[in-house]
């Protein structure tokens, strides 16, 4: 068929890409989101191209061959970081960050022109189900409710709810691991009712989160606290882009991420908090939930402690801290807005230790244990996976509390490899460095 | 002669609707069934997708339609008002008293709390 004006058109706008993110894959998503050509769907119906970034464990293969094949026809892949699946025999590799933009934008060029060919099917095309056209409508069973329609069977009310007692039927699914609003890597089985969680189990863990190399220098000898607490920044900072991003907040998480591409020692978060403020992001009704139990928030640690009302901050510890006249920030109501405030509150605070440590050229003391922005780090303790914790905390949240509660909460383990970004020094660490 | 006119331009504009669907669409074949399954980040649902779901608003659209209902009285009472005078006004304001009583029952049963 020959190409017509319509495909030339198409193959000017945006290109619909939909992220699965492998292991350290999120690199992608912040470099992305800066792209103007590039439009980061949150569903692979609406991508033309898939891009696998990060590592995939071969376990979770098999959950990756199924969101490549919900992808429209005419779609293709990029694989980022990450061997191709050996199906797809023209599938591209690319491990150039700065060359990933333009190379989405020619292959869905490419795609539309028809000078690419889409990805194959590599799943069989099998109904889950076989359609047994039983029943009194062809519904495949007996009675109203007994039948498989379209494969599946009818949900039921096989729970009673937890709410206000009136029962629904209950949905049980499996989501994730390529789930956008989950951390990358992590799946669970989730029945709901309704919009109401009714029962939640991890079922895959989060991958490991990479800290800056700064946080692991740190382990070994003294740093810079300038540069230390500015790593922090940067590291809450991401957080925030995708909380933002999941609150449907585009234009504030690149702020966000603006802000974290030129942080130095005199930056501020002012006009964030300002505009956060005066966007109405912690009225919010969805960051009502999720509130952890101090036993709970121990757990986790880090941030989501501190705004559970602990005080534990191994800064604290350290003299050259002290001369800064540190002290932690903590809030006392252990919900999702607690974490968030309490997340911009640590924003702040860094950044005015970093200003004030700069000036004074201070370096840390303590390199025994460290305050990641995870967590505490010793040899004794070092941030563990929490995942676990969900299963306590999510069922009886509605949905959207849900989602931004995992969303508050950094629960994946720390990996023992330092973070690899490709990005240009900021001014003030080639000053410190 | 009108009537078979329209019922020519009945057909004309069917058959434009279903030729711009189908032109678009004339060489694809149906989507597989793994593309049809709904999108869950690679995970699989064990039952179907088709769930007897509540509203939670609805007793706030119903309350909303009850007083809607109640506005249509006043438009006639208008009338009558200018005509009675002072005896319309007591009237309405025994309804009025009637249906707030509706009001801080409902109000009591929390149904104005958003959920």
């Amino acid at each position: 068929m020959a190409v017509s004006w319509l495909h030339r058109l198409a193959g000017l706008t945006p290109v619909p890409v939909f992220p699965a993110l492998g292991m350290g894959g999120d690199v992608v998503l912040r470099r992305l989101a800066q792209a103007t050509n590039i439009e980061l769907v949150g569903s692979p119906r609406h991508a033309s191209v898939l891009l696998v970034a990060g590592g995939v464990q071969p376990d979770l293969l098999e959950a990756l061959r199924r969101v490549h094949d919900q992808l429209p026809w005419p779609s293709s892949s990029l694989w980022f970081r990450c061997e191709p699946l050996p199906e797809l025999e023209d599938a591209t590799r690319i491990d150039d960050i700065e060359a990933l933009p333009g190379a989405l934008a020619a292959i869905h060029r490419e795609l539309l022109l028809q000078r690419r060919g889409s990805s194959p099917r590599l799943l069989p095309d099998n109904p889950p189900n076989p359609w047994e056209g039983l029943g009194d409508d062809g519904h495949g069973g007996e009675g109203m409710m007994g039948g498989v329609p379209y494969g599946r069977p009818m949900a039921m009310n096989m729970h009673d709810d937890i709410r206000d007692g009136l029962t629904l039927d209950s949905l049980t699914f499996r989501i994730g691991p390529f789930f956008p609003a989950f951390p990358p890597g992590m799946s669970a089985e989730v029945t709901v009712q309704g919009d109401l969680v009714q029962s939640w189990t991890t079922q895959s863990l989060p991958h490991l989160v990479a800290l800056d190399p700064v946080f692991h220098d740190a382990r070994q000898r003294s740093v810079p606290i300038a540069r230390l607490e500015l790593a922090r920044v940067r590291y809450h900072l991401h957080r925030l882009f995708h909380g933002l991003r999941l609150a449907g907040w585009e234009s504030a998480a690149l702020h966000v991420l603006h802000l974290a591409m030129r942080l130095t020692s005199d930056s501020r978060a002012d006009a964030l908090r300002r505009r956060l403020e005066r966007y109405g992001f912690f009225y919010l009704a969805a960051l009502d939930g999720g509130v952890l139990e101090v036993e709970q928030a121990r757990r986790v640690g880090g941030p989501a402690s501190r705004a559970a009302g602990l005080d534990d901050d191994l800064r604290s510890e350290d003299a050259n801290y002290q001369r800064l006249g540190f002290s932690p920030v903590f809030h006392n109501a252990g919900d999702t807005r607690a974490r968030w405030q309490q997340i911009l509150a640590e924003i702040e605070q860094s950044l005015q230790l970093a200003k004030q440590a700069a000036r004074e050229d201070l370096h840390t003391q303590n390199s025994v244990a460290i305050e990641t922005p995870r967590g505490p780090w010793s040899d004794e303790r070092c941030p563990t996976d929490a995942s676990r914790l969900l299963d306590e905390i999510i069922p009886g949240l509605e949905w959207d509390s849900a989602l931004a509660t995992i969303a508050s909460l950094d629960i994946a383990a720390l990996s023992d490899w330092p973070l690899v970004e490709d990005k240009p020094l900021t001014r003030s660490e080639e000053r410190s460095s | 002669m009108e009537l078979l006119t329209l019922f020519i331009i009945l057909l004309f504009a069917l058959g434009a609707g279903w030729l711009v669907q189908w032109l678009p669409q004339r060489h694809s074949s149906m989507p597989t069934y793994p593309q049809r399954a709904p999108f869950l980040g690679g995970g699989s649902p064990d039952t179907h997708a088709w769930n007897r779901y509540h509203v939670r608003y609805y007793p706030m659209t119903l309350l909303l339609i009850a007083f809607e209902m109640e506005m249509m009285f006043m438009y006639p009472w208008a009338v009558v008002y200018v005509e009675e005078g002072l005896k319309a006004v007591m009237e309405m304001g025994m309804f009025l008293a009637i249906l707030s009583v509706g009001i801080v029952y409902a109000w009591r049963e929390g149904v104005f709390k958003w959920q």
